[in-house]
């Protein structure tokens, strides 16, 4: 196969192997954060590595770095307790010594595609040029991802969030209104016509939302930072569990502005509706 | 004689349909009141004054007869249409003042003007005008709740005259106030009939009622003589 004289991995191998004659030390290993923690390893220090749960052929690797796990949603309750090798030393630590082709073969290569490359075509590509090599893509389709599926869940909550807030607003603007009895009686009565006390309803309406859908947008603004602190503590990961992104602050203001309108207007038109003496108490 | 009249009840009659059974608040009544004329009405509770005020000031209209408010049918307009009666033609002064809690006494003056499409500076200055001639610009930043009834009945009429009305509608307006100050309310009436305002008022106050040019007594849903 071609892949090898235009593989990063191997460049890296013969910088390494530069290296290691050079300085006559033990290969590099680079640790995960969580393992360092976990078997005190700092930066410097000689480990013994062996693929073998014996510990036979084991070979003498030094901390050359500490890195933190690129976070995967797929495994965030695993814990981390890893190491990166170059693939060298990597193939020598596991090879079998008996088996001479162990050395040389390959059972999966994990590819990028630049963007814009079709990955069906290029497996198909791939097929046709290299007999026996198959090729599957990594991304899910939308149907088994289970990130989709979570992502539709969540879209029922808020479905079911925003419907049961907005029977609550409009029970809240219907006491308000009967609350203003009164005040719509006299308005009424001195000749404020309908359309401004609803005009006004509307923006009090709106005003009311707005500032609602701000508080909203600022408490998870100001929240989305704890909630991820306790659940990157409690996983000890890196990954982002909540993301409180300007599209989604607007599309809250977008959905409450239009109901809060609704809302005080359904309510003060109970009022409005009425004739002007049968809104005085007698 | 018929050009000068502001309103005028023919034959009027309000039913009130409840579940009880109809409540007759008046029966054929007939009314006017011309340009500049000072009206007032006496009778025993619930004998329909309040009733009689509501259609003329275009708030109600009649089971039967017709109201006319500056010579067109009212029960023939759109509530809209009324509503701009009330708002540009017709002052109207309640027993308990009905100003509106949350706004200063300028603000309630200021209200009527708002609605009618006033500009700011005009209203304002119209504001001043009228606090003056209810002797009150010391308490235009004051709410209704730190004035006294007196008060804020003078607030109340200065709103009733905030649009320049042709008639001044009020029920009971020295209701709730003691001698001396339905007096001061009495002698606010006879300033703004001198200024040319008709006004109909609906009172027991003997002080008040004087004053009218043309005094009625109702009985029973109907007037009489
Ligand atoms: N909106 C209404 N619905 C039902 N009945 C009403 C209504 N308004 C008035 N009435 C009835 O009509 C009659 C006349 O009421 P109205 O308020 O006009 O009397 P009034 O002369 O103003 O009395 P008062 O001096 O006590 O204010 C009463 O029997 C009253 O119960
Ligand atoms: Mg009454």
């Amino acid at each position: 196969m071609q892949w090898a004289c235009h593989n990063p991995a191997m460049l890296t191998f013969v910088a390494a192997l530069a290296c290691a004659i050079a300085l006559d030390a033990a290969p590099d290993v680079l640790v995960s954060r969580q393992l360092a923690a976990r078997a005190h390893l700092t930066v410097g220090d000689t480990v013994t590595l062996a693929a073998d749960a014996n510990g036979a052929r084991a070979r003498t690797f030094r901390v050359a770095g500490v890195y933190e796990p690129t976070p995967d949603p797929m495994r965030f309750t695993a814990e981390r307790i890893e190491g990166r090798l170059h693939l060298p030393d990597l193939i020598a630590l596991t090879a079998d010594p008996h088996d001479p082709a162990s050395a040389e073969s390959v059972n999966t290569i994990n590819m990028t595609l630049a963007p814009g490359i079709d990955t069906r075509r290029f497996i198909a590509d791939l097929a046709s040029q290299a007999p026996g090599v198959t090729g599957w893509p990594t991304a899910r389709s939308r149907d088994d991802d289970p990130f989709v599926v979570l992502d539709r869940f969540h879209l029922a909550i808020s479905v079911v969030t925003v419907v049961g807030s907005t029977a609550f607003l409009l029970a809240l603007m219907v006491i308000r209104a009967e609350e203003r009895r009164d005040t719509i009686a006299i308005l009424r009565m001195v000749g404020i016509s309908r359309r401004s006390l609803l005009t006004s309803v509307a923006v009090e309406g709106l005003v009311t939302a707005i500032a609602g859908a701000i508080f909203g947008v600022a408490l998870a603004f100001t929240t989305e930072g704890l909630v991820n602190r306790i659940f990157q503590t409690r996983y000890d990961t890196a990954l982002v569990f909540v993301r409180v992104t300007p599209a989604l602050a607007w599309r809250a203001v977008a959905v409450a502005a239009p109901l809060g309108i609704a809302a005080g207007l359904a309510a003060s038109w109970t009022l409005l509706r009425r004739n002007i003496l049968s809104l005085f108490r007698r | 004689m018929p050009a000068s009249l502001v309103v005028e009840a023919r034959g009027v009659s309000r039913v009130f349909p409840m579940s009880a059974g109809p409540v007759t608040a008046l029966r054929d009544v007939t009314l006017h009141v011309a340009a500049g004329e000072y009206v007032a009405i006496a009778g025993p509770s619930g004998c329909g004054k309040s009733t009689l005020l509501h259609l003329v000031g275009c708030v109600d209209t009649p089971s039967s007869g017709s109201i006319l408010f500056e010579h067109r049918d009212v029960a023939a307009l759109s509530e809209a249409a009324r509503s701009r009666i009330r708002l540009t033609r017709i002052g109207f002064v309640f027993q308990r003042f009905f100003l509106l809690p949350m706004l200063t006494a300028a603000e309630n003056i200021e209200l009527p003007q708002a609605e009618a499409g006033v500009a700011p500076a005009a209203r304002r200055a119209r504001t001043r005008a009228l606090l003056e001639y209810v002797e009150l610009v010391d308490r235009a930043d004051h709410l209704p709740s730190q004035l006294s009834g007196g008060e804020m009945q003078r607030i109340a009429i200065a709103r009733a005259l905030a649009n320049n009305p042709v008639l001044l509608v009020a029920d009971e307006p020295t209701g709730e106030l003691d001698e001396t100050t339905g007096e001061h309310i009495a002698d606010l009436f006879d300033r703004v009939h001198a200024d040319g305002t008709a006004i109909l008022v609906v009172t027991h106050n003997p002080t008040l009622a004087i004053r009218a040019s043309r005094r009625l007594a109702m009985k029973s849903g109907s007037l009489v003589a």
